[in-house]
């Protein structure tokens, strides 16, 4: 794949610039033909239409765009899409079972562990992986492991008790 | 005085949960960055370089050829806009690019036009701007620098008698940094006009206010524009200003025909939607031996912008707190080659309480005298000593003396650097504090349906407070309803209109518009009673809406179905509007009371680190009537992080030669994350406020008052060393 980037004209050929990826979201195959330099976030947002996966610094910094790629956390504004080809992606849209809403999710509702809401999916995204490795087991461990996620409105004591009920419930 | 309003209790007050709530566990819920539009094109801004000076030549010729690129504005072919109008709240938006001149760095100097976000932001990234620098204005105690007064001063008495009269005097200069209220929702909007029609999806807290300016500046009817904001993703005043960029893509999306999409780079949040600006503070006090104040001074300068207004508000509540004779404060502003302020969440009074709290607590120590005890023996709880009017309710007495149970207070060793834990020196500190009553216009429509459901619609917008929930809840009541039966619908111009969020005013303000529409609606329904009907003849306030009838108040077997009212004049559906009303009565010799608070905090320091944390937080509100009781504790929780920020990380960096934003990403701006969070406890205290029916006072900033002083003082309680100057980092905890 070329990378090629010119300033000063037309581009003569589409495949300098686009690149396909063929991967699975919440469960649906989807291929995407996507300007190389398409992120994941911006994949998933506007070619798939899934916006629930919020980008809040495009950086790296603050965990809006947490997704999971093969089951693992990370940040979709710093992963490009061609990376995600051949791989399954899980994102706040595919969170809840067929069965209905995930525990975290219930558990963010009943401990108002939200205000504006737009770290939130981010929040629960990675609070769904903190529980899978074992890093929900105390509250220090909860606040160290969630600290990737900024909450601007300040809800983490509230997050905290939510992981926590989740945690618990799943002993 | 105004009654009180007798049918809330039922659901106002529970803690239910967030009715948007699904929504945002979900994903699904609609922010401004969410919105596409058919045909839509991207626009980026492209900031300026240099902080003074001139465009001397924008070449965008070059980017027309890259692929994608549909247009690039600049200050030459931007449309010229109208000035723009004074709307009540937010100082008017300096109109952008309408000529060559530079007056900050990061000014918004071109737009980019493009099919997708990644073309429109590669060509920005290349256009080449040549500047005609001057020497920017960025020293405050510069020569050139312009004054402007801020909130007004004020005096009484005689505070140089009052100094001369003291047996103790303490006086000190206090800082605090710029601090950048970064909402994570990104800022932007979507904006499409249908000839002289114009909609816009935006981030903005005050929908009317983007509405009036918009239709001014472009000189459409106000009738003509609309404004949707159902979701805004934080904002803490971030979105009360109408910032240029929503101009920009409106003045773009007119141009081109078509809708057009701007978001705002993470960066770009730290130059282009205001911030708190740099305060400093001269507080000197005075006090008899008994520790009565016998003077209260407080002189103190804030920075703005070059073509901006002050934000102010940082002596606003000095007057009012304590119970002293002789007080004077002074307040002024500084203008300089600078970005743009605004307000932050709880603007001014989260600086100003941080020197008059932390110099109260200086006076304390020169005393000898238990810091609680202090504010104990002053705190004015019966009369605003400004005015010598009653208050509508106060409650920061209690607000101290329940913290203080709830804290252990009576246990601490007043001594400075008296508690160890093996390394760790640990320390208590208090601090008082209130907010400002602010109570902008509000109204709203209530609808009751013949299916016995109803609606409740209003141009407010929810920053994630819990306006959706908490007008349900008083709605709900009002009607006799269950929250589920109401559905309340926010975030759009075309409803009525409703002030922004912000100032903690949008809950009294719009459950006392709420109070009224339902008033009116008990009107219309017994206008519908016929002469038989037992309710025939009496007046709005002698019904009460229950279980989907009408009812006498004072008899409810006497009533009538709502839907039979509704079907007996071939209606299917009853509106009415209300709007918030001047108080009455008794009410009208009082002083509207703010929110008050008493803020408790315990840390822990490594002195050979210089590593602080902050271990405990007991925070208690008086906020008035709590209208849900988890969400409530939520905003008082949420602004304690942000207190925490503010005392210890938040220090937005200006670089003094060039005026650049010098940390201007999350990875540079530090702000607390979740592991800088201790459990926090939260009590309410009070009575509904007497000066609305509805008796609610604003919760939103209040909790972030007094926080950044008692963390100080507990590092002075800890350490011996007094902070004066935020944040307070490493350097000044180093043994």
């Amino acid at each position: 794949m070329k990378t090629t980037r010119t300033t000063t004209r037309v581009p003569s050929a589409q495949d300098l610039y686009t690149v396909d990826v063929f991967t699975v979201v919440n469960g649906s195959p989807m291929q995407w033909r996507v300007d190389t330099r398409t992120t994941l976030l911006e994949a998933l947002r506007d070619t798939a239409g899934l916006t629930g996966t919020k980008r809040g610094c495009d950086q790296g910094a603050c965990g809006a765009c947490t997704v999971h790629v093969d089951g693992k956390r990370v940040l979709s504004c710093l992963t490009l899409a061609a990376q995600a080809d051949g791989r399954q992606v899980t994102t706040i849209e595919g969170l809840a079972g067929d069965d209905g809403p995930h525990p975290l999710q219930e558990a963010f509702l009943r401990h108002d562990a939200f205000q504006c809401g737009f770290c939130t999916p981010g929040q629960l995204m990675s609070a769904a992986c903190l529980l899978r490795e074992g890093r929900a087991g105390s509250d220090a461990a909860i606040r160290e492991y969630m600290s990737g996620n900024l909450c601007r409105c300040g809800a983490y004591d509230n997050i905290v008790a939510a992981i926590r009920d989740v945690a618990k419930g799943a002993d | 005085m105004t009654a009180t309003q007798p049918d809330l209790g039922t659901w106002v007050g529970k803690g239910i949960d967030r009715v948007e709530g699904p929504h945002k566990v979900t994903g699904t819920a609609p922010y401004a960055s969410d919105v596409t539009l058919p045909g839509m094109l991207h626009a980026v801004v492209v900031t300026s370089t240099i902080a003074a000076g001139s465009i001397v030549k924008i070449d965008s010729s070059a980017l027309l050829t890259l692929p994608g690129v549909r247009a690039v504005f600049t200050h030459e072919n931007f449309p010229r806009l109208n000035t723009p109008t004074q709307v009540l709240f937010g100082e008017a938006p300096v109109v952008p690019m309408q000529d060559a001149r530079i007056a900050f760095h990061g000014q918004e100097v071109a737009l980019v036009v493009a099919d997708t976000p990644q073309e429109a932001t590669e060509a920005a990234r290349l256009l080449e701007i040549t500047y005609a620098a001057e020497p920017p204005l960025l020293d405050p105690a510069g020569q050139r620098r312009e004054t402007l007064p801020s909130s007004p001063d004020t005096s009484r008495g005689d505070t140089d008698a009052g100094w001369a009269a003291a047996d103790v005097r303490v006086g000190a200069t206090y800082r605090t940094p710029e601090n950048t209220n970064n909402p994570l929702g990104l800022m932007g909007c979507v904006a499409v006009w249908d000839g002289d029609h114009l909609e816009i999806h935006d981030s903005t807290q005050g929908t009317i206010a983007l509405r009036t300016i918009l239709a001014g500046m472009f000189g459409v009817p106000e009738s003509g524009v609309r404004v949707r904001v159902p979701y805004l993703g934080g904002g803490f005043g971030a979105g009360l200003n109408q910032w240029p960029y929503k101009i920009l893509a409106a003045g773009a999306a007119r141009e081109l025909g078509v809708p057009v999409k701007l978001m705002l780079t993470r960066p770009q949040m730290f130059r282009l939607v205001g911030h708190r600006p740099n305060s400093e503070h001269q507080v000197r006090l005075g006090a008899a031996r008994d520790g009565g104040l016998t003077m209260i001074e407080h002189r103190a300068t804030s920075l703005s912008s070059m073509d901006f207004p002050a934000v102010g508000l940082l002596t606003s509540g000095t007057p009012h707190l304590y119970d002293c004779a002789n007080v004077a404060t002074v307040e002024r502003t500084v203008r300089l080659n600078r970005r743009y302020p605004t307000s932050m969440r709880a603007p001014g009074e989260a600086e100003g309480n941080w020197a008059v709290e932390t110099a109260m607590d200086e006076l304390a120590h020169e005393l000898g005298m238990d810091p609680l005890d202090l504010r104990l023996r002053n705190l004015a709880t019966e009369r605003d000593p400004a005015t010598g009017k009653p208050w509508s309710s106060n409650a920061v007495i209690e607000c101290c003396r329940v913290g203080a149970e709830l804290f252990g207070w009576s246990r601490r060793d007043p001594r400075p650097a008296s508690t160890r834990e093996g390394d760790l020196l640990i320390g208590q500190g208090m601090a008082a504090c209130g907010f400002f009553a602010y109570m902008p216009m509000s109204q709203a429509r209530v609808t009751i349906y013949a299916d016995g459901t109803a609606a409740v619609r209003s141009a407010a917008t929810d920053i994630g407070t819990g306006t959706y929930t908490i007008i349900t809840q008083v709605a709900a009541d009002l009607l006799g309803l269950h929250p589920q039966q109401v559905d309340f619908q926010l975030g759009d111009s075309d409803m009525p209109a409703s002030a922004h969020s912000g100032g903690s005013g949008l809950a009294s303000s719009l459950s006392n518009a709420v109070i009224d529409a339902v008033s009116h609606l008990r009107g219309e329904l017994l206008a519908l009673a016929g002469p038989d009907s037992p309710l025939h003849g009496l007046a709005p306030d002698d019904v009460v809406c229950r279980d989907g009838a009408l009812c006498r108040r004072d008899d409810p077997s006497a009533r009538e179905p709502i839907a039979d009212l509704l079907a007996g004049s071939g209606l299917v559906e009853l509106a009415a509007d209300g709007r918030l009303r001047p108080p009455e009565g008794a009410a009208r010799d009082m002083v509207h009371a703010a929110a008050y608070g008493a803020r408790f905090v315990e840390v822990a320091i490594d002195p050979m680190i210089g590593r602080l944390r902050v271990r405990r937080v007991v925070t208690v509100t008086d906020g008035g009537r709590i209208l849900n009781k988890k969400l409530a504790r939520s905003q008082i929780l949420g602004a304690t992080v942000g207190g925490i920020g503010q005392a210890l990380f938040e220090d937005t960096l200006t670089d003094p030669g060039t005026g650049r934003v010098a940390n201007g990403t999350f990875g540079d701006y530090l702000v607390a994350v979740n592991a800088d969070v201790p459990d926090v406890e939260v009590a309410f205290v009070g009575e509904p406020d007497r000066y609305t029916p509805s008796g609610t006072k604003g919760i939103g900033e209040i909790g972030l008052v007094g926080v950044a002083a008692a963390i100080g003082n507990a590092v002075f309680h800890a350490t011996g060393r007094r902070a004066r100057d935020l944040p307070i980092t490493v350097d000044q905890l180093m043994m």
